[in-house]
Parts: structure tokens; sequence; C-alpha cells
């Protein structure tokens, strides 16, 4: 991998609020040309990260490089580099897509022609129209074509997806992928593991504040070596030891809801509801599927992504 | 240079397109005017308002009447009927009722010397200032007819001559303080608001993400919010110009001078706001603690000089004191740029001071 033209260089990267720890000593590489994931939940660090990288908040220790430039020392040279989005970013709300557009271009040194970017961000319709009145789905393409205004050679996207209908999110998908095919690098944070499965190369899992694991998707997957999971609450507490069932490599269990990893589906549930009989224990909200980042990212953490 | 023109041509848009705060905005200060000006803006003269009843009907009442009606500052009533014009006066709408009684004519005519003709005056006492104004007027009117019918010449005669070299009522006062207000309002006020609250929605953030200078985001926010204040200025002027007559009289170049100082003033208060309101929501009211006083002690609507002794030092640093005065001598007294030193000074101090605290006290989020 060391080959490969690694466009962002963050190196052991720590920001503190007071006694908390938002992001503790990161470290890791983005290759040019690739969209990459920082996945994890709430509060994990993700947002700090990225902010970090675009020059928003300053880190309190170590440094990153972006596009070849020290982002605590040549933010301004960053700055013309990348591309950002912020989470739930407001605009200008009464004026129109055109001239936002128009108004962003003239920040930076250059900017590409604006009627092309509002088509390619399927904004042509809403050309003329306000902010104010823009879908979810809509804000959050004009977000994006801000952040292509100046044809930057990075994009950070933070959960560009995150309030949309699904129908919205493909489209968006489809743009972010687009991106890639013109060469962009893209650096995203999301908390939706199918679009982290669709969308990135390469992930970066994160939980307070520490990097925990960085792979492509599929890797990480099969890191768990087990090909199924099996996920079922019991309509009584019990305790029983579930690690003992036929086949069972992990328990991953957090409060009522028991999964079980498996490489021999019918095995394990066969065994799972013979225990269950004899016990005389109720089986509640029985499923079975192949597992996900989701299960990696429980059984690494012993959380789930996205808690209540 | 692109970025600063289209930043500043973005905030005119938002204000255009923010009808309801441009109203308003200008509403005020434009209603404030003609309401105080309409029912002050003579207050200068004094005007009685008094009734006539002639029950004689002859020639001599006739010159009478058109004799207390020469003096401008009598508005007369005609009426027949006096139970009901003393009815009026007992509820102090009428400050004075003549009643000129039959047989005034005749008396007159008969010329009796040694016993002169009554004539009734009734005024209400309770309303005694103004009774003695009009019970005067109605003497000298009475004392012209009863010298002419005797042929008497003066030999001493008074000439008053006023001092005061202008005319001024109180709307020549309060228009130069409505326009030192609206500055105060729109600037301190409304960048506070403003800047809290893109600040709040990320809109600052989203900037600071770009290669924009912050010198170029504020510069293009003075550029646009002078242009705006210059307009509402302008406008409110033409409403005084159109509704009482008001004109500047010294150079324009003078009022656009101060126009421009206080904007600046201002505005760089309104950042300091910004800057130390943790909320939106927290910006009004402190920006409302801070214009309160500037507006009753600040010169705006009454003299400064009418202050209480002990509140004078406090009043004296205001800077809406030296804006509404500079504004007062340009257009009232037509004084220069250099005659006003001390009022730019001061208000040139203020701007000063304001920026480099808001410097210190400026958070992008």
């Amino acid at each position: 991998m060391e080959t490969q033209d690694e466009i962002i260089k963050v190196q052991k990267i720590v920001k503190r609020y007071g006694d908390f720890t938002a992001v503790d000593g990161s470290e890791f590489s983005v290759h040019n040309g690739e969209v990459f994931g920082l996945l994890g939940p709430n509060g994990a660090g993700k947002t700090t990260t990225l902010e970090m990288l675009v020059g928003l908040r300053k880190p309190d220790e170590g440094t990153a490089i972006v596009g070849g430039f020290d982002i605590t020392k040549e933010l301004d040279k960053v700055k013309e580099v990348i591309g950002v989005q912020l989470q739930s970013t407001t605009l200008f709300e009464l004026l129109t897509v055109d001239e936002i557009l128009h108004l962003y271009g003239s920040f930076y040194r250059e900017h590409i022609s604006i009627p092309e970017l509002i088509d390619d961000m399927l904004l042509t319709e809403k050309k003329n129209s306000r902010i104010k009145g823009l879908s979810g789905g809509q804000k959050q393409r004009l977000a994006i074509a801000l952040a292509l205004v100046h044809d930057p050679q990075i994009i950070f996207l933070d959960e560009p997806t995150t309030g949309l209908d699904p129908q919205a999110r493909r489209t968006l998908w489809d743009i972010i992928l687009r991106l890639k095919e013109r060469g962009k690098t893209v650096v995203l944070t999301t908390h939706y593991m199918d679009e982290a499965h669709v969308l990135c190369d390469r992930i970066a899992i994160m939980d307070q504040g520490k990097l925990i694991a960085l792979d492509t998707p599929s890797e990480l997957v099969r890191n768990l070596q087990s090909d199924s999971a099996v996920e079922f609450k019991f309509n009584d507490e019990v305790d029983i030891a579930l690690s003992e069932i036929d086949g069972v490599k992990q328990v991953g269990s957090q409060k009522d809801i028991h999964v079980l990893y498996t490489d021999d589906l019918q095995k394990t549930l066969t065994s799972l509801i013979a225990i269950a009989s004899e016990k005389e224990l109720k089986l509640v909200d029985l499923q079975t599927r192949t597992a996900t980042l989701e299960d990696v990212f429980i059984h690494m953490t012993g959380r789930r992504l996205r808690e209540g | 240079m692109r970025s600063y023109y289209l930043l500043t041509l973005a905030q005119l848009r938002i204000f255009l397109r923010n009808r309801q705060v441009l109203f308003w905005t200008l509403a005020f200060p434009i209603v404030l005017m003609v309401m105080l000006g309409s029912f002050l803006g003579n207050g200068n003269g004094v005007s009685i308002t008094a009734a006539v009843v002639d029950q004689d009907k002859s020639e001599q009442s006739k010159n009478l009447v058109k004799e207390i009606e020469k003096n401008e500052a009598v508005s007369l009533e005609k009426s027949s009927n006096e139970k009901d014009v003393l009815s009026q006066l007992k509820q102090g709408d009428l400050t004075l009722v003549v009643t000129i009684p039959k047989g005034y004519g005749e008396n007159l005519s008969a010329g009796n010397k040694a016993d002169p003709f009554k004539l009734p005056v009734y005024y209400n006492e309770t309303n005694m200032a103004m009774s003695q104004v009009g019970l005067q007027l109605v003497n000298n009117a009475v004392d012209t007819i009863s010298k002419k019918s005797v042929n008497y010449e003066p030999v001493v005669v008074t000439e008053s001559k006023g001092v005061e070299a202008l005319n001024l009522r109180y709307i020549d006062f309060l228009v130069p303080g409505i326009v030192a207000m609206m500055i105060m309002s729109n600037n301190m006020n409304g960048v506070a608001g403003q800047i809290s609250s893109w600040r709040e929605r990320g809109i600052l953030r989203r900037m600071q993400g770009t290669t924009l200078k912050a010198s170029t985001f504020i510069a293009a926010q003075i550029t646009a919010r002078f242009m705006l204040n210059g307009l509402q200025a302008m406008i409110v002027l033409a409403v005084a110009w159109a509704a009482f007559g008001i004109e500047v009289r010294g150079s324009w170049l003078t009022v656009i001078a101060f126009v421009t100082l206080g904007t600046l003033a201002f505005m760089a208060i309104g950042f300091i706001i910004a800057g130390i309101a943790k909320t939106p929501e927290s910006a009004g009211p402190i920006a409302g603690f801070l214009s309160f006083p500037m507006l009753f002690l600040g010169g705006v609507f009454f003299p400064i000089r009418d202050m209480p002794e002990f509140l004078q030092p406090f009043v004296q640093i205001l800077p809406i004191a030296h804006l509404s005065h500079a504004l007062r001598e340009t257009m009232n007294v037509g004084a220069s740029f250099l005659d006003l030193g001390m009022e730019a000074l001061i208000l040139g101090g203020w701007l000063i001071g304001a920026f480099i605290v808001a410097s210190f006290t400026f958070k992008w989020e």
C-alpha cells in the first residue's frame, strides 16, 4: 500500500475539550483517488477529525499533511486544494442557487463553470430558486456543489446523507461515485453501514476518539471469520452459555439482544432451537443474516453503531 | 476584489428580499417622526382656541370679531349658542369664550365715555397660563377698537425683536435625532442579531472553510450596511422634507461623513455584542440594554441640557449624543465638518476602541 500516492497523511492527531479527549492520536493515510470512509457512532470523533483536517479546528497535538501542505502551517494552501461540505450547514436562505454558487466561486482564485456544476448536481430546475425552498436532498446537493466550485482535488463530506430519504440518498451516492470516477479523492463520515459498504474503498472505524480498524469493507467483514449472524431475544432473562451452542465462533450480546456468529448457520440454528425447547425458553425476533460491517463494529466494541 | 463585490451584493439582496425587516426598520422611524412631529412639531408657538358668540350682529360687533381674528395665535370659532360653548370651555376644549351681548353696537355708537361697555369673556380657571395669554389677546383687540373710536395717538410704542437667528421648531430638532436613532438601531442591533445568528447556523463556519479572508467579509458587511443606511436616511429626510419642510442647511458631505462615522462606530459595537452573545436569542436583549438608555439619554428626543445634572457626564460620553448633535448642527445650523471636530473625534474614538475590543471578542463559531 505504501507505494500508492498518499494524498492525506494524518500524524498522531489529538483534540481535547477540557478533560474529554475527542480524538486520541489517530494516525492514517488516504490514497489519491479513493473514497475513504470514517465510520463510527455519534461522538466517536469522526466530525472532529474531519474538521481538523479542513482547518476548522486546531489539533492540540500532531498534524496532518493534506494535498502536500501541513494543516498547522499552510492552512491557506490546504484550503485551495480541498472542498468541504459540513454537517447540517445552513446557507444564506434568501439567495438563489445560482447566486450562492457564484458567491462561493468568488472566494477562490478560480472556479469552474457554474452552469455545468448546476447540471452535474441535478439542480438545473432549481437554478433560480431561493435556497429556503429547496428540499433536504437538493440542499445537500447544493452543499456538495459548493464544495466542488473551485475544482478541488480532495473533497470532505461530513455525513452527506444523514436525514435524507432513501431515494435522495441513492442520488447522492451516484454523485459521490461519479466524483471518484473523475479521479477526486473523497473523505466522508457516516454512521450508515450500507453507505460505507457501497461507497468506500477503505474504511476507518472510530470509537471513543480512537481508530480501531482500517481496511477495505470486505476485508473487515472477512476478519470476523464468520459468514453469518443469528440474532434473537429470549422473552425471559436467562443464564445460559451461548458460546457452547454448536458452530458458534463468537458471541456478541448487548442488553437483551444476543448475536451469534457462525460459519454453519444450519447447525447453529438447530442447536439453538434444541436448547431453547429443552429449557422451555421462548425465542423472540429471531433472524439470520450475512455478517456485515455492523457486526464488525459490534464485535470490536461490544456496542452498536447507532444506539438509542 | 470580486468576492468583496459579490458579498456586498449578496448582503444587499438579503436586505431587499427580507421585506419585513426592510419595511419595519424604515416604518418605525418614519411613523415615530410623523407622529411626534405632528403633535409637537409647532411647539414654539402658542395657539388659543376661542369661541365668540355674537348676539348683537351689528357692524361694530363684526369689526370686533375681525380684530380678534387678526391674531394668528387665535383660532376663532363662531357660535350662536352660548350654553354649548360654555360647556365646551368647562371640558377644556376651548380656552376662551367671548360673548358680544345685544346693544354692543348701539352703545358704541352712542359713545358713552363715562360708562364703558362691559364685554364678558369667560375662561377656564384650571388652565390659567393659557387663559392669561388669551385674555391678553382679547384685551389687545378691544383696546385697539377703543383707541380707534377715540382717535387715540400713541406716543411710545414697543418694538420686539427676536434674538434667535433661526426659528427652530421641535421637528427640526427631532429629524436629525431620528436619523441618528436609525443608524444606531440598524447597525448595532442589526449586526449583533445577524452575525450571531449566522454564527449559530454555521454560515460563518462554512465560509471559514474557504480561502475567503475575514477582512473581505467585514469590508463587504460595512459597505452593504452603509449603502442601506444611506438609502434609509435619504428616505427619512425626504419624508421630513415633504411633510414638514425640513431642509439640510449645512453641507451634504458633512451629513454623509457623520452617517458614515456613525455607521462604523455602531457596527463595531454590534460586532462586540455578537462576540459576547452566546446565542442569537441573547443578542437582542444585550443590544436593547445598550440602545434604550442611548435613545432616551442621548439627545434623540429631548435636548441633553434638559437632563438631570448628575447624568450629564454619563450622557456626554454616549456615541449617539455626538452623532445626533453633529447631525443637528449640520442640518439645522449649517455647521461645517471643521466646526464639529470634537464630535468627529469622539465618534472616531468609539469606532477605534470598539473595533479593538471586537477583534478580541469576535468568534467565527
